[in-house]
């Protein structure tokens, strides 16, 4: 890892080119409660980063932030060196970002493939009527969504159940699902909200692979929230931890796991909480 | 999955494509031969009519997942439109055509002019702007009786909606609606019906797919309505009310919010019934409003869910031996 | 002297409209729903009056029976046909309401015919003129206007100082955090049925003073444009309901003073769109952000 601009660290690999993501003092208020305070977050291109902190630290805000599901009261986000701010939601899509859901946001009441397909809706030109009378388009069309999708299901061994409806899936493939889904419709940037919420340790293990793969495979880079220590400092190449809406530390899983401030603050969570 | 053995793509058009020209013609040929007497075949016409009105309104209702409460209006302007060039052209099949689509497009104006501020606003103003937009409608129906003949009604319609006109038209429309659904524009529409936020943060401009999907279920109504007035021969303002509204929703929450085979079925049931039974008249609507509470309350899916017919699907389980062993599994899977 | 009776006659409707305006709010601030429901429980409202002051009963207590019938009609609804879908898509508690309007309609419809009933407001308000500056009112648009208000004041008092306003405040704003607060839910809705409803029993007897007929469909455009005020002023906000309500009664009154009566209905939901376009939360109301 190396530092930039004396805002942050990325990895040596991404050193030549701009920040995926440029985050500067990002806050934002919820009737005069700061939720995020001072939020300022570099990402490069092909970095894993790791969002972390005690339950209420305002992880899911950023994210939120991100997506413009919120807007910011101050601050500013670059993404891929264009401002998001006033993008709608499938605006910054097509920018380039993509999410998955702390609560499991699938289209449960379609099938496995096209929940896939739903996130491909771009690039492509048959327009309604070419559709409605299936003009050569729309064969061409969904041949290649079809082929594609299978492409990216099979990666995380979901291809067999594309017929299932999503919303019949054990909660592991769900989780899986929304990050096939997130990546159909080709992000550069990958939001993972709590991917492993639920997993037992040999499925965190092979997600652990797979984000990975993710990252070689697609060239994309990574922000992931999560609470299992084992993944995030297992995959994580740059940790940011919140703590009220703050940033209180910043680096390495090495420097963090040794950070006394974010030892204080997990400690000060677990014994409150008993967790 | 391995070996089930599929009806190649023309060979399953080939037999749906005959079977519906069978029955185009076989029904055809029945009313004309004079099996059918004049109360029975009015009411023919009225199914075709309320299928598709039925079925239109479930794109909006069972496929986005949005509730007008004006499809009476878009049913209106659609007949009102194409009546009064009906009225000045002379009896062809072009003016026929031109008739339907006239009023298909008239509705689909309006559709655009109110979905785009209505789909715009989270929430149910929807509801509330289509229940106005009905009757603003109907007030301005009445008011300008230099276009549409006021109270008493637009006379002298030429009856062009023939039972050939009718059914060609529901089954061309029914085909064309389903074949949008099974596309990339109809399955964003569908997501933004299961998921608006994940639809949206996958890149679905949810916007355009809402005002795409209420314009389609308004231009098909419009359809509905062209067919209605060349049935009636006379529209009064009276035809379009509020009432008109609920009846068709009535359909499409009995058959099965998103299922068109159960909008089919419901639209058919509900018309032949009171016309069937005259003394269920009375009862009418106390029945729909506790089949309404009801079907939300004990089965929200209605009578189908979201199930659709597939005649393809059936020969294939047919051909592989399987129709019985695993119709109820699959049924679920593909509903 | 003509534009102040104007004025009078504006705001004689507008009150009736904001009182039936509330009930809509208060029910939209709390469950989410549009409860189509709420203006044909003012049609019961009628016919109830109507049956009571018929078998002979002390006005006063015709509409003290009135006012306890729409209460205990809108708690029963609330109970039967809204409880159960309380956790449902949207859509089917929408759809559900619409049903029970249809029902309520319909049931009167059966046992009353579909015909007008001449409502006896005579008996309830005396027909007598009141003599202000050079003004003449009649006595039932002065009831109107004091108890119309007198209702909002009560209800400003009862949400903002007491413990049940804390409760149902709590529960709009938030039903989880309300819950796990000790809130009892249900009767917390109950209760703002309970309310509004009453409310809607006055507006019932005010608006059938004002009009001297009853039919089993009265309910839905009465409904419907006080739904409108509501909408107009914020759904969900008291205060705006108040405003939405003096404002349509203000723009009908104008519509029909210019000559435009056929067009009032027409007006009212013309209103509504411009207004929705405008500023689509509605003059007092504030948008609320889903979770994610």
């Amino acid at each position: 890892m190396v530092p930039l601009d004396g805002l942050g660290i990325i990895p040596e690999r991404d050193a030549g080119r701009p920040p995926i993501l440029d985050i500067r003092h990002l806050c934002v208020d919820f009737g005069g409660l700061r939720a995020v305070d001072d939020f300022t977050l570099l990402i490069g291109r092909t970095e894993i980063a790791g969002l972390i902190g005690p339950n209420g630290a305002g992880k899911t805000t950023v994210f939120n932030l991100l997506t413009n599901v919120y807007k910011p009261t101050q601050g500013r986000i670059l993404l891929n060196g264009q401002d998001t701010r006033g993008k709608s939601m499938h605006q910054l899509n097509r920018l380039g970002i993509a999410r998955t859901f702390q609560n499991i946001r699938l289209f449960a009441g379609m099938s496995v493939e096209d929940n896939v397909k739903v996130a491909m809706n771009h690039g492509y030109t048959d327009g309604v009527l070419t559709d409605m009378f299936r003009l050569p388009g729309w064969w061409r069309t969904e041949r290649r969504q079809h082929v594609r999708a299978l492409e990216l299901l099979d990666l995380f061994n979901l291809a067999g159940k594309a017929n299932a409806l999503a919303g019949n899936l054990p909660y592991g493939d769900q989780r899986r699902l929304e990050i096939v889904r997130a990546l159909a419709s080709e992000p550069k940037l990958l939001l993972l909200d709590e991917p492993a919420a639920g997993m037992n340790p040999s499925e965190t293990h092979e997600l652990m692979d797979n984000i990975r793969m993710l990252r070689d495979e697609f060239g994309i880079a990574i922000m992931l929230i999560e609470h299992d220590m084992n993944l995030v400092m297992g995959i994580c190449e740059g940790i940011a931890v919140l703590n009220y809406g703050k940033i209180i530390a910043k680096g390495t899983p090495r420097e963090i796991q040794t950070n006394p401030v974010v030892i204080e603050a997990y400690l000060g969570e677990e014994a409150g909480h008993d967790a | 999955m391995n070996g089930y053995k599929q009806i190649p793509v023309y060979l399953r058009y080939l037999i749906n494509t005959l079977l519906l020209g069978a029955f185009l013609l076989g029904g055809n040929a029945l009313l004309a031969s004079g099996a059918v007497n004049r109360a029975q075949s009015a009411v023919i016409l009225q199914i075709g009519i309320y299928i598709l009105l039925a079925v239109s309104l479930n794109v909006a209702t069972g496929y986005l997942g949005q509730l007008p409460l004006g499809h009476a209006g878009f049913m209106a302007v659609g007949g009102y439109g194409a009546a009064l060039l009906w009225k000045a052209m002379p009896r062809s099949a072009g003016a026929i055509v031109l008739g339907l689509l006239l009023g298909g497009l008239v509705a689909a104006v309006f559709g655009v002019v109110i979905g785009v501020p209505a789909l715009r606003l989270k929430g149910d103003y929807l509801a509330i702007i289509t229940l106005g937009f009905g009757e603003i409608i109907r007030v301005l129906i009445i008011n300008l009786p230099g276009i549409t003949g006021g109270t008493p009604g637009l006379m002298n319609i030429p009856k062009h909606s023939s039972f050939l006109v009718v059914y060609t038209t529901v089954i061309l429309s029914c085909a064309l609606i389903h074949t949008l659904m099974k596309s990339r524009h109809g399955r964003a529409i569908l997501a933004i019906r299961e998921n608006e936020i994940a639809a949206e943060s996958s890149g679905v401009n949810t916007t355009f797919y809402k005002v795409l999907a209420f314009t389609v279920s308004a231009f098909f109504a419009g359809v509905a309505g062209a067919l209605y007035a060349g049935y009636t021969g006379i529209l009064t303002p009276g035809n379009f009310t509020f009432m008109t509204s609920v009846n068709i929703l009535v359909m499409v929450v009995l058959g099965g919010l998103g299922s068109m085979a159960g909008s089919v079925i419901a639209a058919t049931i509900l018309t032949a019934l009171p016309l069937a039974l005259q003394s269920f008249n009375k009862y009418r609507m106390v029945i729909y409003a506790l089949l309404l509470i009801a079907v939300m309350i004990f089965k929200p899916s209605g009578l189908l869910g979201r199930y659709d017919f597939s005649l393809t699907r059936i020969l294939e389980k047919l051909i592989n031996g399987q129709l019985f062993a695993r119709a109820k599994k699959a049924g679920e899977d593909r509903a | 002297m003509l534009f102040l009776s104007q004025c009078i006659n504006g705001l004689q409707l507008g009150s009736i409209y904001a009182l039936v305006a509330l009930g809509y709010s208060m029910v939209y601030g709390i469950i989410r729903l549009l409860n189509f429901a709420h203006g044909d429980v003012i049609m019961i409202g009628a016919y109830i009056a109507l049956l009571t002051i018929g078998a002979g009963l002390h006005p006063a207590l015709a509409v003290g029976i009135t006012i306890l019938g729409c209460v205990l009609i809108s708690v029963l609804i609330e109970k039967v046909a809204y409880r159960p879908l309380r956790s449902a898509p949207r859509i089917s508690l929408l759809i559900t309401a619409i049903g029970v309007s249809l029902l309520l309609q319909n049931l009167v419809q059966l046992f009353f015919t579909a015909d007008s009933r001449a409502y006896p407001s005579t008996a309830i308000i005396p027909a007598r003129a009141i003599q202000l500056g050079g003004l003449s009112l009649s006595l039932s648009t002065v009831v109107t206007i004091l108890v119309s208000v007198g209702a909002m004041l009560g209800l400003h008092l009862l949400i903002q100082k007491t413990r049940m306003g804390k409760a149902m405040r709590a529960v709009s704003e938030d039903t989880g955090a309300a819950q796990l607060m000790g809130i009892d839910i249900n009767r917390v809705i109950s209760i703002t049925f309970a309310i509004g409803s009453a409310l809607a029993g006055v507006g019932s007897v005010l608006y059938c003073c004002r009009y001297s007929v009853a039919n089993p469909t009265m309910g839905s455009l009465l409904g419907l444009k006080a739904f409108v005020a509501a909408v107009l002023g914020g759904i969900g906000s008291i205060p705006g309901a108040v405003v939405g309500g003096f404002a349509i009664g203000f723009a009908e009154v104008l519509v029909t003073a210019l000559g435009f009566s056929a067009w009032t209905d027409a007006v009212v939901f013309a209103v509504l769109i411009v207004v929705l376009l405008v500023k689509p939360t509605g003059l007092l109301g504030r948008g609320v952000a889903e979770k994610v």
